[in-house]
């Protein structure tokens, strides 16, 4: 088989070296070490690569040496190849292992108010004794209770989702959301009949086109960048934005992934994920309460609240430009926009020659002293055979 | 005891050409509407693909649904071969299906490029696949895709009409640079990916199928055999190619093809042909090596190869 070699080829080989030697060596060690000890970015880089894989996902932050934007893409394009086996029985909130859940709209919820675990009342403190070696207790090193938790395995619970007694306090809260509705100040969740999963639109295997389905809208915020949901959500909230979100529920919680069994016919668990939502609310329309609604593989927090901002702004009749459906869906894409911002680093002399070729003409029309001779010469027809 | 090995199938990490056949089936369904609509944006799933978005995935996967393992390939970007984007999606194509990959245009059953079409005329069998960044040519007056839909819809180009001659009024001369946009069919407005204007016209009764892709924007189009391609212009104040006029190839002295122009320390500018496949073929034959070199576009004296298709300009007043 006869290959074009040439020196390109080399350059980027050579290139592709030198970023690995440059940065420490993936091991079996470091996949688990980041696996078990940065949670939160391995769900941001699950999250955003709509992949639930927390072993692939910090072998690809090991891989990318810690580029983001890299890891997801390890991630997605290793997704895009894999087939469907199955599709999983909907997640509902009652069968979620709830580990963390506040409501900023009341003082006190039904089932109470549930901090879990959470940096948001920390003191951003570094600790540099850790440098020093020097072993110092710290909040994490005291006992949660009765038991440590820990984040990347769960305790049993059966089937009913319901804890076994010593474990975490409750699997199981109802919804702030429930009580408002029956309380009459937001309107019912409209009734859906039953769909084939298979059915369901899919963002990643259907053609973009606005408006989009809800399907498509709330998988391409799960999906989305977090910089950019945020920026873009920080900006209505700022004060671009028509409403202001008050966060009715924010959830973190462990779900239990089940599936029919293709012969029996029986529901078995395939394995828990992490998954968190956040739903926001504004008063702002008259008629009752309004819901904006985001949730995503993996725990994070900032990018939900943004993201359920952004869902309530794109339902305005006549959002802020930014903040309409396509531009939100668009510009919040994290491969695509990561990678059209750096493929401005290929070559573009090409259409920069093209572009440049028509500031000398305009150079040439207003701008040069030469006399009428030298114009016309620049004008004389070209390359063309005159019919 | 059988071993339950000996049952399996050798594992296989990838698919042929990558794309599972899903998303091959998909993609050529695509294909096939954007060939009955010539010039219309078929909207796409778009898979991702272990090449970064923005660096030509919407052509590589045309290519990779099209690429069999007879297939030869020909990849350029800004006409090069050898420039490192190209190699990249060469070494990618080539290791996922095993087809054979060639500099030479003639040669070539499947032709990817960024930027460029080739200087020697393509011919019927060939296929052209074109990265496209951005597909739509009405971006620069709506913004938003949902109009834009609409007014392709409708034929609604008059904006497009109105920036050319704002543009005249202006500067007293057209001023799209790159993916100068051109009516295919008499029907649709494209944008003929970032090619130089030098190169819009060989889309024009080509002889060739040119598949144009965006992977981020999740569209393809296509420009099918013998069809029309006509860039926008006014009756009296014709469409211009790049005016190279006395740019000569530093090596083998030839005028009239696509130059790059390589500023040199001296203030001056040297030039080279675009086309390194072509450049290469010129080298060799001046070496009095044996290189089958095809006719071209545009020949010595640079007159396009279809008659009257290109007008003499008009000058400014």
């Amino acid at each position: 088989m006869y290959v074009a070699a040439k020196g390109g080829e080399n350059a980027i080989q050579e290139s592709e070296k030198l970023f690995h030697a440059l940065k420490g060596k993936p091991s079996r060690e470091m996949i688990t070490a980041i696996q078990e000890s940065l949670p939160y970015l391995v769900d941001r880089v699950m999250g955003e690569a709509s992949l639930y894989a927390p072993e692939l996902a910090a072998l690809a932050i090991a891989q990318s040496g810690g580029d983001l934007y890299e890891a997801v893409l390890l991630l997605r394009a290793y997704r895009s190849t894999q087939p469907r086996l199955a599709y999983a029985e909907p997640v509902t909130p009652h069968r979620l292992f709830t580990i963390r859940r506040i409501s900023a709209s009341f003082k006190d919820i039904p089932g109470g108010q549930v901090l879990g675990p959470s940096l948001d009342y920390s003191h951003r403190i570094l600790n540099v004794d850790i440098l020093d070696g020097v072993v110092t207790p710290q909040p994490a090193d005291q006992p949660v209770g009765e038991k440590m938790v820990s984040l990347t395995s769960l305790p049993d619970i059966d089937t009913n989702g319901a804890s076994t007694p010593e474990k975490l306090a409750s699997a199981t809260y109802p919804y702030v959301a429930e009580w408002q509705r029956t309380a009459g100040l937001m309107k019912p969740i409209p009734h859906y009949e039953p769909r084939n999963a298979a059915d369901i639109p899919d963002v990643t295997r259907d053609p973009a086109l606005f408006p989009a389905p809800r399907e498509h809208r709330l998988q391409a915020l799960a999906r989305a960048d977090t910089g950019g949901v945020l920026a873009l959500g920080y900006a209505s909230m700022r004060g671009y934005g028509l409403i202001h979100p008050t966060v009715n529920e924010l959830r973190l919680a462990h779900a239990e992934i089940e599936v029919k069994h293709p012969l029996t016919g029986e529901t078995f668990s395939a394995g828990r994920a992490r998954v968190s939502q956040a739903e926001v609310v504004t008063t702002g329309d008259k008629t009752g309460l309004t819901l904006g609604f985001a949730a995503t593989l993996g725990w994070n927090e900032v990018k939900l609240i943004a993201a359920a901002t952004l869902d309530l702004e794109m339902n305005q009749a006549e959002p802020h430009p930014a903040h309409t459906e396509e531009f939100v869906l668009y510009h919040t894409e994290p491969v695509e926009s990561s990678g059209f911002c750096i493929h401005f680093k290929l070559p573009h002399y090409v259409t920069f020659a093209s572009s440049l070729d028509n500031l000398r003409k305009v150079i040439a029309t207003f701008y040069s002293n030469g006399n009428d001779e030298e114009n016309a010469a620049e004008l004389a027809p070209m390359t063309q055979r005159t019919p | 005891m059988t071993q339950l090995e000996a049952l399996a199938k050798p594992r296989e990490d990838y698919a042929f050409a990558f794309l599972d056949p899903f998303a091959k089936r998909e993609l050529r369904r695509r294909m096939l509407k954007a060939i009955a609509i010539p010039g219309y944006q078929v909207p796409y799933a778009s898979r991702e693909l272990p090449i970064a978005r923005g660096w030509g995935t919407g052509g590589l996967q045309v290519t990779l649904s099209l690429v069999g393992p007879d297939s030869i390939i020909k990849v350029i970007d800004q006409g090069a071969d050898d420039s490192v984007n190209a190699a990249n999606l060469r070494r990618f194509i080539t290791r996922m299906s095993g087809a054979e990959t060639t500099t030479d245009t003639l040669a070539a059953t499947i032709l990817q490029s960024r930027h460029r079409i080739p200087e020697e005329v393509m011919g019927e069998g060939q296929t052209l696949v074109l990265q496209v960044p951005d597909p739509e040519p009405l971006r620069a007056v709506q913004s938003d895709s949902s109009a834009t839909h609409q007014m392709h819809a409708d034929a609604d180009y008059g904006q497009l009409w109105l920036v050319l001659y704002e543009q005249l009024v202006r500067y007293k001369q057209y001023l799209q640079g790159a993916s100068y946009p051109s009516l295919v069919n008499k029907r649709y407005v494209i944008s003929p990916s970032p090619i130089p204007r030098w190169d819009t016209p060989k889309l024009h009764q080509a002889a060739h199928l040119t598949l144009l892709s965006a992977g981020r924007e999740k569209r393809l189009y296509a420009v099918p055999p013998y069809t029309d391609v006509y860039p926008l212009e006014f009756d009296d104040v014709p469409f211009q190619v790049e005016d190279q006029r006395g740019w000569e190839d530093r090596v083998t002295r030839v005028l009239n093809k696509f130059m790059n122009e390589l500023p040199q320390a001296d203030g001056s500018s040297q030039y080279e042909i675009s086309d390194s496949g072509y450049a290469q073929k010129l080298t060799a034959h001046l070496r009095g090596e044996t290189a089958s070199i095809g006719a071209t576009y545009y020949d010595d004296e640079g007159n396009f190869y279809k008659d009257g298709y290109l007008k003499p300009p008009v000058r400014p007043d």
